[in-house]
């Protein structure tokens, strides 16, 4: 169900006078809007979301994009606005390339008048760039940012009030954890675009020179710690894909599905009703993760010894290069070892045909408390336009926005490296044609049920990107015991709560 | 001991002005001398305002900012003064232990990296100095690391170090030197040492060009004089070479200096400061505690030290550079 929202409501070009007018009658029908769309569809339940479900669904629907955008921006609009996000880069496959090119000259093709100022920022650049720019009053308009990072620019007044009813959609056609992370003191600050869990990659050729069932992957955390010791011992090669590089996205992700099976977390936040007001990070649980990280790194060395330095994207040609056995990956990683493979010439591309077709997907391991993922993704927010250059071209704004969390480009943008975050999109003929075509997809998606996301406070990036790469650094390098390091981080994000 | 004074001392304390005494003549010379050349003033009055405006309030508010609280909201207009606070907090408080460390990290990076480039710097440019065929082509490969951009050469060098993958591992294994991988950049006690020396690569060269334009300034007669009285090679260098080098010697190492100081982009790229801390330095660290832990006036304090310790090597860097300049201007 499409919910519109009257078309003069919105003025043409926004400045903070206007704003303000606007503001009273804008909540007051948000409001309104919310509460039908709350009522005419019930909000998601992940728990229900199997791969048989889903595929129940999928091709049920049929969109027609261009006829919703209508109801919501005139097509023939007139006017500008300026985009940032995470674009794709040259570690993703070609398929997201081409979609993302696609997307914009649908978007073109579809609003001929609005002139989109699009800046592709890299991911581990994006969150600095763009704290920057608001400091500045030099941020765009828009910006699509992944799903941590959103709090901390509503805390501080950066990002404007706008709900998934902003852009004619209903709160409940997205994830309860997607709305969460859009969600600061009580008022929404944005649309989510797409969700994903990941999920456990293996080698099974090397599992099997390993000594291993080549076709299951370790039910446990403690069975990694056993797997990759095994592998490494076996073949010489690194058993599991550590990383722990500091600012960078991709260590938490790894890092935190295993720090909350065993019990632990940075907070409370893999509770059922999560207060963020306890910190878990020197836990018993915590402990045993670190610890399970460090017997892989220091008493077994069974893994990269560059883990420290690396990112995510050192341990994809490893993989593909027979080297590394197994790794926590994006549901994009097969699509994008298929690239690698198709790429490779001579002997390499034989080595890379045969890890290809050796690769498993299986669900994340669980520990003594839980299974767990991170609950990631992305969502795209209006700045405040106290921290935008110039005047905010809202109904543009409104256009992009609800093109892309509409449910065909959220399942197409989404194509190989996510799911769609306007669940209509699972209903829709290109979702099915994803489960036809991309395998894995179905272990990826059933990963959804475990989801936990990221604490919704503002000190999260620094807590996840920093803090918690820090102790796993200070115990790896054994700068400091595991139990010191764990204490270490902490104090610190007790200290950071704290208001330090 | 005790004090004497007798006609010499009297004469001597009446004609020797005071520090006071000294600044207004400086004062009272100067000021006609700009009144005169206003004219000169006003061709830099525009460079001038770009500066006033690019850097001097910059300055200003960095200091500014040092002395409030801006908290994690950014909120600029409504920081709260806090004084000294934020010094505190670095020099004695919650960021010391760190701040220590990474002042250690930071002494050792900026000395070694400084004494290094600098004595490689002096060896090549006394090598290339001399004539031998192909030396216009030697000099122009050992200009290649200043030349190549700072970014491609901290990527070329970790993939050297790669601790699983790396270039200087491989070649020693192949040669059978090395029974395992070196580690370098996931080392905490390895790690400072290798990006001194990606560092040293990085800036010899320009300790090169400075040195040898130094030494084309040093009289041959000299030279020949020296070995006319047997002076050996050692000799030579030592008691004619370098003492024409001083002020060169200077320059360069204060440039060197600064520039280490001020030198991001090796470390950031190579390490971000890592592994646990053990290569961060200051100026990685203020961006850290700026951009990545969001504390701008912590952030702004550490800014003013290293202004602070940035000045100081400006005051002797131009004292150098302008010696005898006021002898040859002011009459």
């Amino acid at each position: 169900m499409t919910i519109h929202i009257p078309r003069d409501k919105w003025s043409h070009s926004l400045n903070r006078r206007k704003l303000l007018g606007y503001g009273a009658a804008a909540g007051l029908g948000a409001a309104a809007l919310r509460f039908d769309g709350m009522m005419a569809q019930e909000a998601v339940d992940p728990t229900t979301w199997t791969p048989e479900f889903i595929a129940s669904q999928a091709g049920t629907l049929e969109v027609d994009t261009a006829a919703e955008m209508a109801a919501i921006v005139p097509l023939d609009y007139t006017g500008k606005v300026s985009y940032w996000y995470v674009g794709p880069s040259e570690a993703e496959p070609q398929i997201t390339h081409d979609m993302d090119a696609a997307f914009w000259e649908a978007f073109a093709a579809t609003y001929p008048n609005i002139e989109v100022q699009v800046t592709s920022v890299g991911y581990n650049d994006m969150l600095d760039k763009l704290r920057t720019a608001a400091l500045g009053n030099a941020a765009p308009m828009l910006a699509k940012m992944p799903i941590l990072w959103g709090v901390e620019f509503a805390a501080s007044g950066q990002l404007m009030n706008f709900t998934p009813e902003d852009a004619g959609y209903s709160s409940a056609e997205f994830w309860p954890g997607a709305m969460k992370s859009v969600t600061w003191d009580g008022e929404v600050y944005g649309v989510p675009t797409n969700n994903e869990t990941m999920a456990l990659i293996w080698n099974a050729a090397l599992f099997d020179e390993a000594g291993l069932d080549p076709e299951s992957a370790p039910a446990t955390w403690d069975d990694v710690v056993a797997y990759s010791a095994q592998i490494k011992e076996n073949t010489g090669k690194s058993g599991y894909g550590l990383v722990a590089r500091v600012n960078a996205g991709n260590t938490p992700f790894r890092f935190m599905p295993q720090m909350w099976a065993y019990g632990g977390g940075a907070l409370d936040e893999a509770e059922d009703s999560p207060t963020y007001q306890t910190v878990y990070a020197n836990n018993e649980g915590s402990i045993a993760a670190v610890q399970a990280s460090y017997d892989m790194y220091v008493r077994d060395q069974s893994v990269p010894v560059s883990a420290l330095t690396n990112t995510q994207a050192e341990n994809v040609d490893p993989f593909i290069g027979g080297q590394l056995g197994m790794m926590i990956s994006h549901p994009s990683e097969y699509a994008k070892l298929n690239d690698l493979a198709a790429n490779a010439e001579g002997a390499d591309a034989e080595l890379a045909a045969q890890v290809v077709e050796n690769t498993r997907y299986g669900l994340i391991p669980e520990g003594p408390a839980r299974r767990a993922v991170v609950f990631g993704g992305s969502n795209i927010h209006v700045m405040n336009p106290d921290s935008v250059d110039g005047d905010i071209d809202l109904d543009a704004a409104r256009a992009l926005v609800a093109f892309m969390t509409g449910p065909e480009w959220s399942t197409k943008l989404a194509w190989v490296g996510s799911n769609p975050g306007n669940v209509r999109g699972f209903q829709t003929s290109w979702m099915k044609e994803r489960i036809d075509t991309i395998p894995f997809l179905d272990v990826t998606t059933s990963m959804l049920p475990h989801g936990i996301p990221f604490p919704v406070i503002p000190e999260s990036t620094e807590i996840m990107n920093i803090i918690i790469p820090d102790m796993l650094q200070n115990a790896l390098t054994e700068t400091m015991s595991v139990e010191e390091s764990c204490n270490d981080a902490a104090s610190k994000i007790e200290s950071l709560l704290g208001g330090l | 001991m005790a004090v004497t004074s007798g006609p010499d001392q009297a004469v001597a304390a009446t004609s020797s002005p005071t520090r006071l005494s000294r600044f207004w003549s400086w004062i009272t010379g100067i000021v006609p001398s700009m009144v005169a050349h206003r004219g000169d003033y006003l061709y830099i009055l525009p460079a001038l305002a770009v500066m006033m405006v690019v850097i001097a309030y910059p300055v200003y508010f960095t200091i500014n900012l040092s002395f409030h609280n801006t908290g994690r909201a950014l909120d600029f207009d409504n920081k709260v003064w806090t004084g000294l606070d934020n010094y505190r907090l670095l020099l004695t408080g919650d960021y010391s232990r760190e701040f220590r460390k990474v002042t250690i990290n930071t002494l050792n990076w900026t000395i070694w990296s400084t004494l290094g480039a600098f004595l490689m710097g002096l060896g090549a440019a006394l090598v290339v100095q001399r004539e031998f065929i192909g030396r216009g082509l030697v000099r122009g490969i050992l200009l290649i690391p200043w030349v190549i951009s700072a970014v491609a050469a901290a990527y070329i060098w970790r993939w050297l170090y790669h601790s699983d993958y790396g270039l200087i591992s491989g070649v020693l294994t192949e040669l059978g030197l090395i029974d395992s991988n070196i580690i370098f950049l996931d080392s905490v006690d390895m790690v400072m040492p290798a990006l001194i020396v990606a560092n040293i690569w990085k800036e010899f060269p320009f300790a090169m060009i400075m040195l040898l334009a130094g030494l084309q300034t040093v009289p041959e007669g000299l030279h020949r004089a020296a070995m006319v009285d047997g002076a050996s090679p050692w000799n030579r260098f030592f008691h004619v070479t370098m003492p024409h080098l001083k002020g060169v010697t200077i320059i360069t190492v204060l440039l060197l200096t600064v520039a280490n100081l001020n030198s991001f982009t090796t470390v950031y790229i190579m390490t971000a400061g890592g592994p646990a801390n053990a290569s961060q330095i200051w100026i990685t660290d203020i961006y850290r505690i700026a951009f990545q832990r969001v504390r701008f006036d912590v952030a702004s304090a550490y800014s003013v030290i290293l202004f602070l310790v940035m000045m100081s090597m400006g005051y002797f860097y131009v004292k150098a550079l302008t010696r005898g300049d006021h002898r040859r201007t002011i009459k």
